[in-house]
């Protein structure tokens, strides 16, 4: 029998964003719901929650979004992290690495050893130099977007707490930068140094620039309106959504482009961060939206026997290297042993800058991209659940979250992390 | 549990001790870096000495026995350079003020240390309110009738003391129209107040003992008076003062106390009886309300008057006895502030009214703390 009124309905459908938006809101409400009831009874991070709910929607192959990502897909997500990267920018210094130039140089030897020691190990497993130099440099990035989360689902701070997100936005700073200009000559073969030297410089430079008029707009419209008022909030988020939509065709990273313009906003304007309680719930939700999309992305990687095998390899190495780095240069930099442990415990996850590299890496070069997926995303989804769980057992062992109220005893450390009220 | 005998000191000897707060530079809350900045601090060679203090956003320093409010102001000053280079390392900020305007109480931790758990255990959500800075001075008495005398004399200069140092009008974000909100979070403590009126050390002993057999005290350290004796080092500390915004007015409420001393144990100006103490909350509130705008009843004449007259009398009073100490121009500095009507709560007061952002105020208060003005 012929219903008119389902006819209408499913035309009417037509002309909307479509069924595509209807299955991305309801499952951003099914993960925010899952992160909660993952805190409410593990006492676990939230954000572990919607990595797992993203795992099973991506491997039940719900996931909407397109792989490599384009469109929407790849707008949120890059929106997503400019986000994050623009308050982690703002968080970063340079004065401090002028009174503390080991800050600088822990970073960069971080860096560089886990480079090194992930490109050594990949080409020991028979891969490519383009598969491996890109391999390598997706596993310098850590996860300020996960860290951050973290942070605040525990309310975590302290020393481990800033020098961690401070690392993991260098690391990215890094990881962007180089990655960004290796896409470039991807196909060009083995590019020489000068060439991705001069390449780097060039979506270094751009997304500088871009970063700088984002910063000045910003400065003045500081001059306007009240830090801590909502229409500031609107403003930077407006800005920010801006510039992720100019920065790539212009040639530079817009995820770069904002972090760049945090850190010229922190020298230009000095005046205390007090926004991201403003950005509060539109920043979340874009939160919650990038880390099922990366989790469930990531969950639609080939687990090949070998492949799992060079992922779990790949995970070790990099760890060892980011621990090997940190104890290396912590004492000197003003963290105790300890302290510099759970720093390096805590720089493991790489989730949404890592994802965003592959995915641009199997666009600009499919044959190379594709071998880069193969590793790289079963990496990803890995460290991003593993991840969540060691930031969250970083930072309550370094005694930096806000534990329930304790009463006499002082055997702190070793409630389960965040068991908050 | 018996009373300990009094030290010696020598007269008029000056330590003073402040509660610092460390805040971050992002939103300049409290940050939890008491135990890197002591780490950091154990590698400079500094007089006095650097202690953590009960919740993990302070730190207290203290200089050692000086004979002068300068040579206090100098150690000071050494202590003040090294908590600033470290703290540039460690990419925060020290402050002085007697609270911190915005932190929430609940958010602060107890520092790892067995006494400060007891405390906490036993006074609950107080513990975590007492996130608030002081300043304390000693000043050495050359004996402990001497030492009960001058404490009983100085009882009537504490509304000065307080209207001086007052630098806490922000509590939990709010203006709380007090100058010093700081010791409205003391009272709450069962054994806050003052001492008990008695002129002999036998006499006090005495007190002490009927004190402890309640049960209720162990030692001198659990009573939180505004000024008490402290017999292991020979002193009475006055505990009212907010810490100051730099550590220049702090060395200078040193020598006003200092000034005061010589003038007590010189002169013997007072007969010290338990109704001078009628007055004393009286006195004690209007000057955590109004600061330098308060009044200030005589408690023997009974007189009501502007307390920054009966500040400026004073301090001419104190004259010669300021010179003899070396402390002119300690007292210069305060005259001024008195005459100009200024103390810390109203800069604070001031830069909230320009800024309407108390993390920026706060991030101001710590330039000044470096010896830059903002």
């Amino acid at each position: 029998m012929f219903d008119p009124s389902t006819a209408s309905w499913a035309e009417r459908l037509q002309s909307t964003p479509g069924p595509l938006t209807l299955e991305w809101a309801l499952l951003l409400a099914l993960a925010a719901l899952a992160g909660h009831l993952v805190q409410r009874f593990s006492g676990l991070p939230k954000i572990v929650g919607y990595a797992v709910f993203g795992t099973l929607i991506g491997l039940a192959g719900f996931a909407g979004a397109a792989w490599p990502l384009h469109g929407v897909g790849l707008y949120l997500l890059e929106l997503g992290i400019a986000v994050v990267l623009f308050e982690a920018g703002a968080r970063l210094s340079l004065r401090w690495f002028r009174h503390n130039p080991m800050v600088l140089v822990q970073s960069l030897v971080e860096a560089l050893l886990t480079f090194a020691v992930a490109f050594v190990l990949l080409r020991a497993l028979g891969l490519d130099v383009p598969v491996a130099r890109a391999l390598a440099v997706v596993s310098v990035a850590a996860s300020p977007a996960v860290l951050m989360r973290v942070v605040s689902d525990l309310r975590a701070s302290g020393p481990v707490t800033d020098r961690a997100i401070a690392l993991a936005t260098l690391n990215t700073l890094y990881a962007l930068t180089a990655g960004t200009a290796m896409l470039r000559s991807i196909d060009r073969g083995d590019a020489s140094l000068m060439a991705s030297l001069a390449s780097s410089a060039a979506v270094l430079g751009i997304s500088l620039l871009v970063g700088g008029l984002l910063a000045a707009l910003l400065i003045g419209a500081f001059k306007l309106l009240h830090p801590t008022s909502q229409d500031t909030a609107i403003v930077i988020l407006a800005l920010l959504g801006a510039c992720t939509a100019v920065t790539t065709p212009l040639g530079g990273s817009a995820p770069l482009a904002t972090l760049l313009a945090g850190i010229v906003l922190k020298q230009l304007h000095p005046r205390p961060w007090v926004w991201p309680r403003q950005l509060g719930t539109a920043a979340a939700m874009l939160n919650v939206l990038m880390f099922v999309l990366v989790s469930s992305m990531a969950a639609q990687a080939d687990w090949g026997g070998v492949i799992t095998w060079a992922a779990l390899a790949l995970i070790a190495a990099r760890m060892s290297a980011k621990l090997a780095s940190l104890l290396l240069t912590g004492p000197a930099s003003g963290l105790s042993l300890r302290q510099s442990l759970w720093v390096g415990v805590a720089l493991l996850p790489m989730s949404s800058v890592a994802l965003l590299l592959t995915s641009q890496f199997v666009v600009a070069s499919h044959g190379i991209g594709a071998r880069v997926a193969a590793i790289a995303l079963p990496v990803i989804l890995i460290t991003e659940l593993l991840g969540a769980v060691l930031v969250g057992l970083a930072l309550t062992r370094a005694r930096e979250t806000v534990k329930p109220w304790r009463g006499a005893d002082s055997s702190g450390g070793d409630s389960p992390p965040g068991s908050l009220t | 549990m018996t009373l300990e005998s009094f030290g010696q000191s020598a007269a008029l000897t000056l330590g003073v001790e402040l509660e610092l707060q460390l805040v971050n530079t992002n939103d300049y809350d409290l940050a939890h870096y008491a135990d890197d900045m002591l780490r950091l601090m154990a590698r400079h060679q500094l007089p006095g000495s650097v202690v953590p203090e009960m919740t993990a956003g302070m730190i207290e320093i203290s200089t050692g026995v000086c004979e002068t409010s300068q040579q206090a102001l100098a150690e000071l000053s050494r202590i003040r350079d090294a908590l600033v280079q470290c703290a540039d390392k460690l990419n925060i900020a020290v402050v002085g003020g007697g609270t911190h305007p915005f932190q929430q109480w609940h958010q602060q931790r107890i520092y790892d240390k067995p006494r400060f758990h007891e405390l906490s255990a036993l006074y609950g959500y107080l513990t975590k309110q007492f996130t608030i800075f002081g300043q304390h001075v000693h000043v050495g008495c050359p004996d402990a009738d001497t030492a009960l005398y001058t404490l009983h004399c100085m009882s009537r200069y504490i509304p000065h003391f307080i209207a001086l140092a007052a630098s806490s009008p922000y509590v939990q974000g709010q203006d709380t129209a007090f100058d010093s909100a700081r010791l409205n979070s003391v009272f709450a403590f069962p054994l806050s107040g003052r001492a008990p009126c008695v002129l002999t050390w036998d006499e006090f002993g005495a007190y002490f003992d009927k004190m402890t057999r309640t049960g209720v005290v162990k030692s001198m350290k659990d009573f939180y008076w505004d000024i008490r004796p402290k017999p292991e080092y020979g002193t009475i500390e006055v505990r009212v003062f907010d810490t100051p915004l730099t550590v220049e007015r702090a060395a200078a409420l040193a020598g006003l106390v200092q000034s005061l001393a010589a003038w007590f144990q010189q002169e013997r100006p007072f007969a010290p009886v338990e109704d001078d103490y009628l007055v004393y909350g009286y006195n004690r509130f209007q000057a955590c309300r109004f600061g330098l705008d308060a009044v200030y009843v005589d408690p023997v004449g009974g007189e009501h008057l502007p307390l920054r007259d009966h500040l400026l009398s004073t301090m001419e009073r104190l004259q010669p006895f300021a010179t003899a100490c070396q402390a002119t121009d300690a007292l210069a500095l305060l005259r001024k502030d008195v005459l100009d009507n200024r103390n810390d709560a109203r800069w604070l007061r001031e830069r909230q009214a320009k800024e309407r952002l108390l993390g920026e105020v706060i991030r101001q208060a710590a330039q000044r703390f470096r010896g830059r003005d903002a």
